[in-house]
């Protein structure tokens, strides 16, 4: 990966934990009774957020990919499951109408980093080359 | 409360704008990153404005929530460390850490993530400079 576009992730991603993590911490540690659910989801997208941000900056490249494709069916799931069923969602989370409060960022993000990763593994794989083929097996 | 709605306030949301500009900009044409040098440390003065008029405003009675707002502080605070991350880059740094792979990065390479790291942080800012007005306009 272009080492620009890794830094601009793992800026993009230090930026979305900060204000995740400050934003379920507090709600946990003062309202998680009123709506624990959207709370905890809160706090588990600011985990993922810190996990792949250290993932990008440490080039583990599979906790990465693993990372970003949980977040963005998260993104996904939690967005959808906000219009469906809006009854189970009694405040906001991050993720809540596909990252609208955060100007969608949580959803570009991951599908970005994704891509980015994809196409790192696949050039990284084609640099590798074929695997030698086995003889005489016996 | 004025000065903090009338001064501090619009200085975060002007040098925010600035920053966001000289970094998109810098990701432009590389020479800009002077631009962008230059309104770092502008940008530290202003956030240390911004907590000072608002520790001040915290402890001098306005009525608010004190840990979300103070959470909210801190953040532009912790925000400031993100700047200029480019350095982290440069041939210098990379070869002082036993990481085999921290990326080396090259003269272009620094401006272009200084730049993409201002716009960021340009943005964070001042959602976190309206995210104080709306709680200190509250208790108002």
């Amino acid at each position: 990966m272009n080492p620009v576009a890794r830094i601009a992730l793992i800026v993009a991603y230090a930026v979305l934990a900060l204000a995740a993590l400050g934003r379920s911490s507090y709600q946990i540690a003062t309202k998680l009774s009123e709506a624990p659910v959207p709370y905890l989801v809160s706090g588990v997208s600011a985990v993922l957020y810190l996990v792949i941000a250290i993932a990008l900056w440490r080039h583990w490249a599979g906790v990465a990919l693993v990372g970003t494709a949980i977040e963005l069916a998260g993104v996904l799931t939690v967005g959808t499951l906000g219009y469906v069923e809006a009854s189970w969602w009694p405040d906001e989370t991050v993720w809540t109408g596909y990252g609208s409060a955060y100007g969608w960022v949580p959803l570009l993000l991951p599908a970005i980093a994704l891509a980015l990763l994809l196409r790192e593994r696949r050039a990284r794989a084609n640099d590798a080359g074929p695997a030698p083929a086995q003889e005489g097996t016996s | 409360m004025e000065l903090y709605t009338g001064v501090i306030h619009p200085l975060v949301l002007v040098v925010s704008a600035l920053l966001a500009l000289a970094g998109i900009a810098t990701l432009v044409w590389a020479p800009a990153h002077r631009a962008l040098r230059v309104l770092v440390p502008v940008t530290y003065v202003i956030v240390a404005a911004h907590t000072v008029t608002v520790a001040f405003l915290l402890f001098t009675g306005t009525d608010v929530d004190l840990i979300l707002t103070l959470g909210y502080v801190i953040a532009s605070v912790a925000l400031l460390a993100l700047l200029g991350i480019g350095r982290l880059g440069t041939p210098e740094a990379a070869a002082a850490d036993p990481d085999p792979h921290r990326p080396v990065l090259t003269a272009v390479q620094v401006t272009r993530v200084d730049a993409a790291a201002a716009v960021i942080v340009a943005v964070a800012l001042a959602v976190v400079a309206w995210r104080v007005l709306v709680i200190l306009q509250g208790a108002a």
